[in-house]
């Protein structure tokens, strides 16, 4: 692999540039089961090159899918004519970083044969149908299984490579009783075949498909809401921009100016761990190949950091945070790693509440710039401590802003997303608006 | 230029049928792509790019056994080949297998011309800084994507056919501040074809455009929430249709039982004013292409005729399931995904009423003049839409503008509530995302006027 890469690096040295090439490929299988049996089979291989080419202050990138030497020479030629039709840019330049780290993570595991992996898939299926006479249909259930590997190399000899594999399965069950229909999808990933919880992933589906047979919408008002860790994770996630020093740099984060103020509750910290113990993939390092640690964004309530990489850090007179994200395909940007977010004081739940379980829409109803955000939302109505309605058909409404400052911690123990990406303790938001009847 | 030579295609496909397939087909795609994104006044990102695989594909039964690779050895596409194969567990003698090209119908595309990087950029500075003339625009992003996609398809009934796919889109996005008010104007038209797309955009009416619709929403107040009549305006308020309806008429949905429609061919689904066609044939349209992903010429598909179903959108897998004949309709991203039964471009057809007329019906409601975007759960057919640009209507006049609106509901509820459909057709490109990946699409409806959605916004 390595030899491919500076095969590339080689290409742009001779034509006087600097710069770096990624490679990305990985090998994969996915099976889904229709009427008791295999109804989609597929097995993949695949591979890309990606380069970026800095030449007198200009960047040009470009990629290729096809690695004979005639394709490299043309993809570091495409770049170089990209730079030259670009402007100049003095901020994007390599950092003075060399040496080689790798992060090739490996899995005991005991060798499970393809008929195995057949029969369990069609399991996502035959399971969910023979539970409840009330499944009509599992349109969605596969079993995927994923090998991937990339490396980086720069001009100035930096050099990185992971390795990854995971497992994943997802099952859902549609129901229909009298003219109520429902659907439900859960899923589950996993670094070997033997972890994944395929009962959970069966069960979770056909129980909140069943409740929301009886879903009813609520009266329109103001409620306190308390969202799944994965839809906090959904919702937090779609204001990325927020902690972005590339937004703040391209005037798209309200909070650019905001560093040493006070941004959410008092009560809240949110920090990014790349190597967080209970995450499902650690990160050693980012895009350009620098070291990663914990980088705390908000301390009790007050803005400390943005995520930074070299180009965005130049600009902004900071440093970079090691949070630098570039895939094959695209060009340098910044990204997290793993969102915790812990609290302090925590109170008993309020009386009655809204449990988001399911959000539709948010990425079409978004506001990315003003933090507006207007959703579909499923979920259960709980008062005293009881679950008392199955909710739908209801829209939610808010702003990101006055979410963070009304947040209230309910609880002290982490609760984690399904993709093992984000972690908070259990929080309330008051007054958001629900649009039902 | 031929991507893969019929030795080996018909190599693959011998293979494939004497490990006991029904059906074979090789897609192979080789892809350019170029990307300028210019925003903070200047070229941020200069990208291109080559995508090149083969995609194979066994029938067997309803099965379908589906591998790719970047890699064009003969022995490395029999060896996927061979290992699809292995999943049917028979033998059998194939009869020989003599490719015929297909030769059919082209539909128009926009003509291209080259020219210079140097023109190209200007063009680019001359929008921002129309857009920049209002003190109160704090960010322009433009992007300029250029995709030629060059495809083949061989399979064992014979056929080797083969198109070149050219595409051309320009987004524009501004946001706009004043104070602690902010707004985002959006506009991204697409086409198949070359440069003289861009060349035929009245950029002074794009601008204008952008300017007012971000200005109007920057003041607005939130959306009151409740359920009201709706007016939807042309264009990309054909998003609901496909979202809320169209992606429920794919065999991909159907063959499942996913869709609420699988079973209502012929019934009355939706309000006797409604006519909906997707017709991948409209000349230069975004979702155009004269052949689909299996070599099959794409045609114009009449969905619903005044309320009734009439057809589904069917590809060849859709048709083994469902028995609904194939439409021209089997789409992909690329060969990393096996065709699947997707929309063109898809659009409800004008009716007989006048604007005003539809505005004048509505005592108290909603006016979306531009839709965001949305999603669909096609086995309940519960949909969600953001609405962009919104006004309120009192007294059959339209108010002033609201903001924060969003649409929700059910497709087959809605298709019944479509009460008065306009007289001024229009479509715009978007993107589609489902089972077969991102593919471009487009949609489009006259105004038309529903009597009732939940609205979503302020309590």
């Amino acid at each position: 692999m390595k030899a491919l890469l500076e095969k590339v690096v080689g290409k742009l040295v001779d034509a006087k540039a600097e710069g770096d090439v990624i490679y990305s490929g990985g090998r994969s299988l996915k099976l889904s089961s229709q009427k008791g049996s295999i109804a989609e089979y597929k097995v993949t291989g695949s591979r890309i090159l990606g380069v970026r080419a800095i030449k007198d202050g200009r960047v040009g990138i470009a990629f290729s899918e096809a690695l004979d030497e005639g394709s490299l020479g043309l993809m570091v030629q495409h770049a170089l004519t990209n730079a030259e039709n670009s402007e100049e840019n003095p901020y994007e330049r390599l950092l003075e970083i060399s040496g080689t780290v790798r992060d090739e993570l490996t899995y005991s595991e005991t060798e499970v044969s393809i008929e195995e992996k057949t029969r369990r898939a069609i399991t996502l299926e035959t399971a969910v149908r023979a539970a409840d006479s009330r499944v009509s249909a599992v349109p969605y259930n596969s079993f995927s299984e994923n090998d991937y590997e990339s490396a980086y190399l720069n001009t100035r000899g930096r050099h990185t490579v992971f390795a990854d594999k995971s497992y994943s399965i997802t099952t859902s069950a549609v129901m229909e009783s009298g003219s109520a229909k429902s659907s439900y999808h859960d899923y589950d990933v996993a670094h070997t075949f033997g972890e994944l919880q395929w009962e959970k992933v069966i069960r979770t589906s056909l129980e909140h498909a069943a409740n929301l047979l009886t879903e009813s919408p609520l009266p329109t008002g103001k409620y306190a809401v308390v969202f799944s860790p994965d839809c906090l994770h959904s919702l937090l996630g779609c204001f990325s921009n927020f902690t972005s020093a590339k937004a703040a740099a391209d005037k798209l984060n309200p909070w650019a100016e905001k560093l040493g103020e006070t941004v959410s509750s008092t009560e809240l910290t949110l920090a990014d761990e790349p190597q967080h113990s209970g995450a499902f993939r650690r990160s050693l390092f980012d895009a350009e190949g620098v070291e990663q640690k914990r980088l705390v964004l908000i301390q009790d309530g007050v803005l400390t950091n943005l995520y930074h990489n070299s180009v965005t850090a130049r600009k902004l007179s900071k440093r970079t945070t090691g949070h630098a994200s570039r895939g094959a395909t695209s060009s340098l940007s910044v990204a997290g790693t793993h969102l915790v977010l812990t609290g302090k004081n925590p109170k008993l739940l309020p009386p009655r509440y809204l449990e988001v379980i399911q959000m539709d829409g948010l990425f079409s109803g978004a506001n990315r710039v003003t933090g507006n955000f207007s959703v579909a939302v499923k979920g259960y109505l709980w008062v005293n401590g009881e679950r008392t309605q199955t909710v739908g058909k209801c829209t939610l409404s808010g702003n990101l802003l006055r979410l963070l400052a009304t947040a209230e911690v309910s609880g002290p123990a982490l609760e984690a997303s399904t993709d093992r990406s984000f972690f908070s303790v259990p929080l309330v938001f008051h007054d958001l608006s629900i649009a039902g009847v | 230029m031929q991507l893969l030579s019929a030795d080996v295609a018909r190599d693959i496909i011998h293979h494939g049928l004497s490990l006991g397939a029904d059906f074979v087909d090789v897609f192979i795609e080789r892809t350019q792509s170029e990307n300028l994104d210019f925003r903070n006044r200047r070229v941020e990102d200069a990208q291109s790019g080559i995508i090149f695989g083969i995609g194979i594909r066994l029938i067997y039964g309803e099965q379908s056994l589906y591998g790719y690779t970047n890699a064009t050895d003969r022995e490395e596409l029999l060896r996927i080949t061979g290992l699809l194969g292995a999943r049917i567990g028979k033998t059998a003698v194939p009869g020989p297998i003599n490719f015929e090209r297909l030769i059919y119908p082209k539909v128009p595309v926009v003509p291209d011309r080259t020219v210079e990087a140097k023109y190209r950029l200007s063009i680019l500075r001359d929008i921002d800084e129309k857009l920049r003339t209002d003190a109160r625009v704090s960010q322009v992003m433009l992007n300029y994507i250029r995709k030629n996609q060059l495809i083949e398809v061989y399979n064992s009934e014979g056929l080797f056919a083969t198109e070149e796919r050219p595409y051309i889109r320009l987004f524009h996005q501004l946001v706009m501040k004043d104070g602690e008010h902010q707004a985002q104007a959006f506009h991204g038209p697409g086409a198949v074809g070359g440069w003289e797309f861009v060349e035929s955009l009245d950029r002074g009416a794009v601008v204008e455009n952008l300017l007012r619709q971000a200005s109007t929403m920057l003041y607005a107040d939130p959306c009151p929430a409740g359920k009201m009549p709706v007016v939807i305006d042309n264009g990309f308020g054909g998003v609901i249709f496909h979202e809320a309806c169209g992606h429920l008429l794919e065999t991909t949905s159907v063959e499942k039982k996913a869709s609420v429609f699988w079973d209502k061919m012929g019934e009355s689904i939706a309000h006797s004013a409604l006519t909906a066609v997707d017709d991948g044939t409209v000349d230069g349209a975004w979702g155009s292409l004269s052949i689909d992903d299996e070599g099959m010429p794409t045609e114009r598909t009449v969905l619903i005729e005044n309320g009734k179903l009439k057809r589904f959108i069917s590809d060849r897998l859709g048709e083994l399931k469902t028995g609904h004949k194939r439409t021209g309709s089997a789409r992909r991203q690329s060969y990393k995904f096996a065709p699947a039964s997707r929309m063109r471009n898809t659009y409800i057809e004008r009716g007989p009423h006048a604007f005003d007329d539809l505005i004048a019906s509505v005592p108290r409601g909603l006016y979306a003049k531009k839709m965001g975007g949305g999603s669909v759960d096609p086995s309940t057919g519960q949909f969600n839409f953001s609405v962009q640009e919104a006004y309120l209507i009192e007294d059959g006049k339209i108010s002033r503008p609201v903001k924060g609106a969003t649409l929700i509901g059910t497709g087959p509820d809605i298709m019944t509530k479509i009460s008065m459909v306009g007289q001024d057709l229009k479509l715009m490109a978007g993107m589609c995302g489902s089972v077969s990946g991102a593919i471009p699409t487009t949609v489009g409806q006259p105004p038309v006027k529903v009597d009732e959605i939940l609205v979503g916004g302020e309590a």
